[in-house]
């Protein structure tokens, strides 16, 4: 797994022609998994062109790892099978359920921070980086409801995660922020809490702003407090790997280009304050 | 709670809504409940999304409002059992088929089943057809024996609707009337309400489909059913008599040059 990629952007489809006729200045792309589990065509002819250029990395959003239902075995061949026709620098999935029954919710719910759950997921872990034959990068999720029964903080939780699996964390910084303000807690608490030496990525995204909650929409640009969160993320964890997200209201390429300048500018800065 | 009875709980109040298990979430403001509804709400928006996305011009054909109304009760019926979003929703046209009762439920269903053999070729497996030019170096003796199975893109359809006049009205940015003339641009066969036969697949990237007779697509799926070619000209004679074997190969030249087949 290499170290630190730059700053790099989440591929749409929309954005395919754009990246070929005209390579943008982004030092890698992010590429959710799910959307090149198929058997060929359009979607993986452009993931083959566009990796020929750039480094990616696979993230996928249905791996269930938190679920209680049985791990997906033909879901994890077919995510190594990307892999091996891909090569990504690593694999992201989300610290999450999706789904029990074999049903899929098509949603990243929260789990309970429990001994319990910490055990379960670790087991879940070890299993598929087995599979993968790789480390997995495991993601904070936006999360809108707490549970009673959870007896940490999030933080820690991730964090004994970490320590048991040598999982990496993909640092969602937008959903700490969102998380923060819908349950309460101090963002700068949650990254300081957060081991340096097991963060792989951050992640970056605009959230909706409704006063008594924030929801994650990835639909905007990247808010101001999340940007200073970001720069406090940087002044702990070093230049990790960055990656804009959009996912609705997808502006023209060049646009999450300069955002992703910004980006490079904030962490530029912040970098050299804590140096 | 266990953990395995939290997922349950939770999984069965985002499919349904109804009574959350009080001991299970924190309250805050604002309630839990409006909280809970970002999940529920959420659930259902993505699905329905995803479907409109499949569905294109199903969406345009029906509008906005019933088409949102058809997915709701479809996203009611027809839990998720995929990993991927993009796989959810072949059950739409026989949805459509069982609960619809739309004076034109019959092109709908087509409709939908024509749109979701569209995506599945779109991005089905890769495979270099078998050429012409491949089989030129065979010896007459072998072309009997001859065996192909289809690309695995190629699907098939009936149709005894103007569906495909439809799809193709809507491609063109002018929903169609079936009482009203054929478009222009529509091939003739393509509107004709009756039985017509279509082959969808894709060609390198290009996702393309044709109507053919009700005798061509039999003999295709012979051939791709497993019958050599020897065989299907045999089963030809019955119909063709001594041209069985010209009309066989003529159709063989077609598909080949469509890249329809694989040599097994």
């Amino acid at each position: 797994m290499r170290g630190k990629l730059g700053f790099g952007l989440g591929l749409r489809p929309v954005h395919y022609t754009s990246i070929l006729e005209a390579p943008p200045a982004v030092d890698w792309f992010e590429v959710i998994t799910e959307n090149y589990l198929v058997g060929g065509g359009r979607p993986l002819d452009f993931l083959d062109k566009i990796r020929a250029r750039y480094p990616v990395v696979m993230h996928g959003v249905s791996m269930s790892i938190g679920s209680t239902a049985p791990l997906d075995e033909d879901y994890l061949r077919r995510v190594r099978d990307l892999a091996a026709r891909c090569e990504p620098e690593w694999i992201s999935d989300h610290l999450c359920w999706t789904g029990v029954g074999g049903q899929n919710l098509h949603d990243l719910m929260p789990l309970p921070y429990t001994e319990e759950a910490i055990e379960h997921v670790a087991a879940r872990v070890q299993q598929v980086q087995e599979r993968l034959g790789r480390t997995l990068v495991l993601e904070n999720v936006s999360s809108y409801v707490s549970y009673t029964s959870s007896a940490m903080s999030e933080w820690e939780f991730l964090t004994e995660l970490a320590r048991r699996t040598a999982c990496r964390l993909l640092l969602d910084v937008n959903n700490v922020y969102v998380s923060s303000r819908n349950h309460g807690f101090d963002a700068r608490s949650f990254l300081d809490g957060v081991p340096v030496e097991s963060v792989q990525q951050f992640h970056l995204a605009g959230h909706q702003d409704h006063g008594t909650h924030c929801i994650d929409t990835h639909d905007a640009p990247v808010r101001s407090e999340v940007w200073d969160l970001y720069a406090h993320a940087v002044r702990r964890f070093g230049c990790v790997s960055t990656l804009l997200e959009r996912d609705d209201a997808i502006p023209p390429l060049a646009e999450l280009v300069t955002e992703l300048g910004h980006a490079r500018a904030i962490a530029r800065a912040a970098h050299a304050e804590a140096a | 709670m266990r953990l395995a009875e939290l997922e349950a709980a939770v999984h069965a109040h985002v499919l349904a809504g109804g009574e959350l298990p009080a001991a299970l979430v924190e309250a805050v403001a604002p309630p839990a409940e409006e909280r809970w509804q970002i999940y529920t709400d959420g659930y259902r928006l993505r699905l329905a999304e995803s479907l409109g996305l499949q569905y294109p011009a199903l969406l345009t054909r029906l509008g906005t409002a019933p088409f949102a109304a058809l997915a709701e009760a479809f996203i009611v019926a027809t839990p998720s059992v995929h990993r991927s979003i993009r796989d959810y929703g072949r059950e739409l046209g026989a949805f459509i088929r069982a609960h619809s009762s739309a004076i034109d439920a019959a092109l709908l269903v087509e409709l939908a089943d024509f749109e979701w053999l569209l995506a599945g070729a779109f991005d089905a497996a890769d495979a270099t057809p078998t050429t012409a030019a491949d089989l030129a170096s065979l010896a007459p003796t072998e072309w009997a024996g001859l065996a192909f199975r289809a690309v695995p893109s190629l699907r098939r359809l009936t149709t005894f609707t103007p569906a495909v006049a439809a799809w193709r009205a809507v491609q063109a940015g002018s929903p169609v009337d079936e009482g009203s003339p054929v478009p222009a641009a529509a091939e003739p066969v393509a509107v004709a309400a009756e039985r017509t036969e279509w082959l969808i697949w894709r060609r390198g990237l290009a996702t393309e489909f044709r109507p053919t007779t009700a005798e061509e697509a039999a003999a295709l799926d012979r051939l791709t059913g497993g019958a050599t070619f020897g065989a299907l000209c045999e089963e030809l004679f019955e119909s063709h008599g001594e041209r069985a074997a010209l009309r066989a190969a003529a159709w063989l030249k077609g598909w080949l040059l469509e890249g329809l087949l694989l040599r097994v």
